[in-house]
């Protein structure tokens, strides 16, 4: 009896299929949208689990990052004497840096995984077949309002992660170290730019990360093989994935939108 | 089940409501979203020969009380000054005529604003109108020199004259650099350049008109202050009768010490056979 | 529901296929395989495991496209119809997956009320009887509040009927109904099959291997073997046509023309003793 060779296939052509793969997908997601909009109670079911359910790990972490920022600027600042920009600088790597990214990387492990499994799922107990049965479109129905719903969720999350953030920085500079309170305000309004740092930095990026991030979730949710271990597996992929895409489109965009 | 339902929509409503309550917060208390908007405001123009890191949107300052932001930076082609178009509000409409625009560092590691110091004229500034004295941005050199340097700071409203001088090494001196008499700050360096003739380099010295009296054998030579400190130029008094004029070339200079050279001379004795052993280690 | 204009097709065929030839990752599953399902009348589809008694039915409704041959549901050719004209000809047909298949996110009610949402704008209040009716129609009225979790097997299975037949379809196809129930589930699912097939003139199709299940049930069957039909006819006498085929099938004898060993190659020679033979 033979035993048979592994498969050996090239791991970067597997690579560029799978992302070929996921383009194919976002096309024909992005087809089903119209016909998702019959499903807009969906969308915001999804809205609901994806964005809503995410919000306390989103604040808890938000408000972790600005305190822990704090510490470690007011530091490092009080060699120079810069202390009173430390609420600047919290507010600017925030914004423009750690609220999207960490956001990202929060939401692909809370919303991705979830969303990955819980599509693997409903295919292996023949739930996308049932619909397909029922002569409803499972893109339209399960797919497209999930990416819609993590789309819309993202930015919205990120501005809370800020928000939270902000109030970490100041609650840890200004109530604990001592900074004065105006200085720390000040400083933060002084140089906070409307345009490049939240619309930019906060919405843009997070929007991007977002389309990502449910991308290769439902994607990975309808390609994995519906078994158990086929769905185990695509959740592990969704965070990985999800990181490598997040880290390396905000190098991207940071290139092209600073 | 419409109860169910339901529910989902409130809460993802609340959450919605919270996010753009959120993103208000972050762009009204955070940021200068407050700075773009403002009331009834009219233009000034004032030049500048180097605005540095000046960008648009950047407060204009009265006593550093902000009062406008620059409107735009524009550099006509043919001209070497840039246009900077200040955005002041309307409140402020008494800004004499012989005020003038300094392009300042909030800190030393802060952005720049345009600070406007009052002049003594009677006469005010119109709408469109035009600033015409103005100071340009400090190079950092220049600032650590004021640091090192015990000299006041020498404006270029009073006027200066220029004097050249050949050194055969300039080190890192640069343009804005400080020239000093006995340690106090009578000029700047306005160009360094390496003459193609001469070989050497040409140093454009611009001095205050108040010190017009200078001894034309004066020595100029590159000095650095401390060891990590930028470069200046020192002006050793001479003792000829008749003083530098503008145009006039020092003829006595003394070059920069290189760092090699200060430190080859406290190690003499041992490099040299240091460099040997070395050679011979490797073969 | 009203029916929407079809194109004239013989009485008697619902569902008529034609020379199905299939190939899956390099197996053949249909062979030029020819089956007429009868209008109005439970037909059985017994075989094998592995002979693609489901992928059949899943060709039927166009989840799955043949590689050759021709499938006509109710006239029309299952592999010409666009999407839309295939999700209008699914709403025509009821499908009761093998594991239930009911949408884990909603409770019973909404499970059966799932299809009547998505297609119709009914009046909550209309949707609300018809959806009482057709779980009083399957004996699980009380259990529209639980959800599938706390469901058992043959509940499940009954709530996944009340939703495949919410439409009242022509035909409803019947993926292994019998499955891992027990003898009270297995024969509440037979009484509901035969009652709905004879009070609603809908047309079944069974996959089962159940052979007594079948010919308590089953007004004609079909036995399917390596990608052909071997043999049909009334469940009564079909066991005893005298075919090596329904001879292992029905007799459950162990080796026959479906082999008890997987093809593999010599014994002798998988062990070592290749050499020692020659």
């Amino acid at each position: 009896m033979n035993v048979r060779e592994p498969q050996r296939s090239n791991v970067v052509s597997q690579s560029l299929a799978q992302i070929g793969a996921c383009g194919l997908f976002l096309l024909t997601l992005l087809a089903a949208v119209p016909r998702s909009f019959r499903y807009v109670r969906e969308t915001i079911r999804q809205l609901w689990f994806v964005g809503a359910m995410s919000l306390t790990i989103i604040m808890v972490c938000g408000l972790f990052v600005g305190m822990v920022l704090m510490l470690q600027l007011y530091h490092v600042l009080s060699i120079f004497g810069g202390t009173s920009a430390s609420g600047m600088v919290v507010a600017l790597s925030v914004y423009r840096e750690l609220g999207p990214v960490v956001t990202a990387l929060l939401f692909a492990g809370r919303a991705g995984t979830s969303i990955t499994a819980e599509i693997g799922l409903m295919r292996a107990t023949d739930q996308i077949d049932a619909m397909e049965m029922m002569a409803v479109d499972p893109i339209a129905y399960v797919a497209t309002p999930r990416f819609l719903a993590g789309l819309i969720a993202m930015p919205l999350l990120c501005c809370v992660f800020c928000a939270m953030a902000v109030f970490g920085g100041h609650l840890v500079g200004v109530t604990w170290l001592g900074i004065d309170n105006g200085t720390f305000w000040s400083n933060m309004t002084a140089v906070v730019d409307v345009r490049t740092d939240i619309v930019n930095g906060v919405l843009l990026k997070s929007l991007a990360f977002g389309a990502v991030v449910s991308l290769i979730a439902v994607f990975q949710g309808f390609t994995t093989p519906p078994t158990s271990e086929g769905v185990a597996y695509a959740t592990t992929r969704t965070v990985v994935a999800s990181s490598i895409a997040i880290l390396a489109l905000d190098f991207v965009l940071t290139a092209f939108l600073m | 089940m419409s109860q169910p339902r339901s529910s989902y929509a409130v809460g993802t409503g609340l959450f919605i409501v919270l996010g753009f309550a959120a993103l208000a917060y972050l762009a009204t208390q955070t940021s200068s979203v407050a700075n773009v908007h403002q009331g009834d405001s009219y233009t000034v123009e004032a030049q500048f020969t180097n605005i540095g890191q000046l960008k648009e949107r950047a407060p204009v300052k009265i006593a550093g009380v902000r009062v406008g932001q620059v409107q735009s930076i524009t550099l006509k082609s043919g001209h070497d000054v840039a246009d900077v178009k200040l955005s002041i509000d309307k409140n402020y409409d008494r800004i004499p005529q012989d005020s003038v625009a300094t392009i300042f560092t909030s800190g030393l590691l802060g952005d720049q604003y345009v600070g406007i110091q009052y002049g003594t004229s009677k006469q005010f500034v119109a709408a469109a109108g035009t600033l015409a004295r103005t100071k340009s941005t400090e190079p950092l050199e220049e600032m650590l020199g004021k640091f090192f340097g015990a000299g006041g700071v020498v404006d270029n409203v009073g006027g200066s004259y220029t004097v050249r001088a050949g050194f055969t090494n300039v080190g890192t001196l640069s343009a804005g650099a400080p020239v000093k008499m006995a340690g106090v700050v009578i000029g700047s360096v306005q160009s360094v350049h390496a003459d193609p003739v001469k070989l050497n380099a040409e140093v454009v010295l611009s001095i205050d008109k108040r010190y017009d009296a200078i001894p034309d054998d004066s020595a100029a030579a590159v000095f650095t202050s401390g060891l990590i400190g930028s470069q200046y130029v020192a002006i050793q008094p001479g003792g000829s009768p008749d003083s530098l004029k503008d145009g006039d070339e020092m003829i006595l200079t003394q070059s920069a010490m290189q760092l090699e050279d200060l430190i080859g001379k406290f190690l003499v004795n041992g490099s040299p056979s240091d460099k040997k052993d070395a050679g011979n280690g490797s073969k | 529901m009203t029916q929407p204009v079809r194109p004239p097709s013989d009485d008697t065929t619902l569902v008529k296929i034609r020379g199905l030839t299939t190939v899956l990752n390099g197996k053949t599953i249909f062979n030029a395989l020819d089956l007429d399902i009868p209008r109005g009348k439970i037909t059985a589809i017994m075989g094998p495991s592995g002979t693609g008694k489901t992928t059949l039915l899943k060709h039927i409704t166009g989840q799955m496209r043949a590689d050759a041959g021709e499938i006509r549901v109710n006239g029309e050719n299952v592999a010409e119809l666009s999407r839309e004209q295939l999700y209008k000809m699914r709403e025509g047909i009821g499908y009761l997956f093998q594991n239930s298949a009911l949408l884990t996110d909603f409770d019973v009610f909404e499970n059966v009320a799932f299809p009547l949402r998505q297609h119709t704008k009914l009046p909550e209040v209309l949707i609300r009887d018809l959806v009482l009716l057709k779980l009083q129609a399957v004996g699980l009225r009380g259990a529209a509040r639980l959800t599938p979790n706390e469901l058992s097997g043959g509940m499940a299975r009954r709530v996944a009927l009340a939703r495949a037949i919410v439409f009242d379809p022509m035909l409803i196809l019947y993926d292994e109904p019998f499955v891992g129930l027990d003898p009270v589930a297995l024969n509440q699912v037979l009484k509901l099959i035969r009652t709905l097939n004879q009070t609603l003139g809908i047309t079944s199709v069974l996959v089962a291997h159940e052979l007594a299940a079948v010919q308590r049930v089953a007004d004609h069957v079909f036995l399917i073997a390596n990608g052909k039909v071997v043999a049909q006819g009334d469940p009564k006498t079909i066991a005893n046509d005298g075919s090596a085929w329904t001879r292992q099938f029905f007799g459950g004898e162990a080796d026959g023309p479906v082999p008890f060993q997987y093809p593999a190659g010599d014994l002798a020679q998988a062990l070592g003793f290749a050499g020692a033979a020659k």
